[in-house]
């Protein structure tokens, strides 16, 4: 159990880290991978899509080039201070919310297309947010998470293991199954000089 | 918020539609869209969203509906 699996202090921690995020962001998560990423779904522009631990509004942004509107949601209002600072806080382009990954606001059979990017590893319990991912999207609707890989160093591992959830492909491969996704794939990604720090899933909602 | 959104938004507890009371609206954030036709674009800035089931109440602040559970909610917006 890492020390960010308690939601309070996952609270308190972000609420200084927004400060200085988008400055530290770049070096692990930066506009490349972000691509990269994006370049795994196929997208329409007037999908419905949720961007979940949406933040300072980094992949949302990636997300607007491809389709015209995003849904968005964070439990941190200082994270999401920056992102209103970016868009605008009301929709056009970003209806934003305030809510659980764990326990979603939204009605069943909703979204094209769930995100989420940088998130993952301050989740509690990851299958129980995958299920309601599952749940709000349209059946045969398109899954994408990004969180950072397991790291092949010993002393990263140990760092890692204490402080929140780190996931391997074939650990991340059981938990998207077991929240019921299919055609289950995984992609590294990074930068040059660290190039699998990031794991990013994709799968499909059963049609 | 769009009072369009009531659509897709539940409540986060047990998935049931969310009621919106005493809503106020903002008069001059509609407009400019050519298919804005009253209620779908009516933009919300306060009010409260009630699930129709349980009876949990979800405050939207500033155009931000906070659908957070009560359990995650205790945090003061400062």
């Amino acid at each position: 159990m890492g020390i960010l699996e308690n939601k309070a202090r996952a609270r308190l921690f972000y609420k200084y880290l927004s400060k200085v995020y988008d400055q530290v962001n770049p070096f692990i998560w930066n506009e490349d991978m972000r691509a990269d990423a994006l370049s795994l779904l196929d997208f329409e522009e007037d999908m419905t899509v949720l961007d979940v631990g949406c933040g300072t509004g980094f992949a949302t942004e990636g997300l607007l080039e491809h389709v015209e509107e995003v849904y968005a949601l964070d439990q941190s209002e200082h994270q999401l201070e920056q992102a209103y600072a970016k868009f605008g806080k009301h929709a056009p382009p970003v209806h934003f919310h305030r809510g659980d990954a764990e326990r979603l606001p939204f009605a069943t059979d909703t979204f094209d297309v769930v995100w989420s990017s940088g998130s993952i590893e301050y989740w509690p319990n990851p299958i129980l947010a995958l299920r309601e991912f599952r749940r709000v999207l349209k059946p045969g609707g398109q899954v994408l998470v990004v969180g950072p890989n397991y790291p092949d160093n010993v002393v990263a591992q140990h760092l890692a293991d204490s402080i929140m959830l780190f996931y391997d492909e074939y650990e991340a491969d059981e938990m998207f199954k077991r929240a019921g996704f299919e055609d289950v794939k995984h992609a590294f990604m990074g930068p040059s000089y660290d190039p699998d720090v990031a794991i990013t899933t994709i799968g499909r909602a059963p049609q | 918020m769009k009072e369009s959104l009531l659509d897709i938004l539940r409540c986060p507890l047990d998935k049931h539609e969310l009621e919106l009371e005493d809503a106020t609206y903002d008069e001059s954030a509609d407009g400019d869209s050519d298919d804005s036709n009253g209620e779908d674009a009516a933009e919300v800035v306060d009010g409260t969203l009630v699930c129709a089931e349980c009876g949990e109440r979800y405050p939207v602040e500033d155009g931000i509906p906070n659908l957070l559970p009560p359990d995650m909610r205790e945090e003061s917006p400062a």
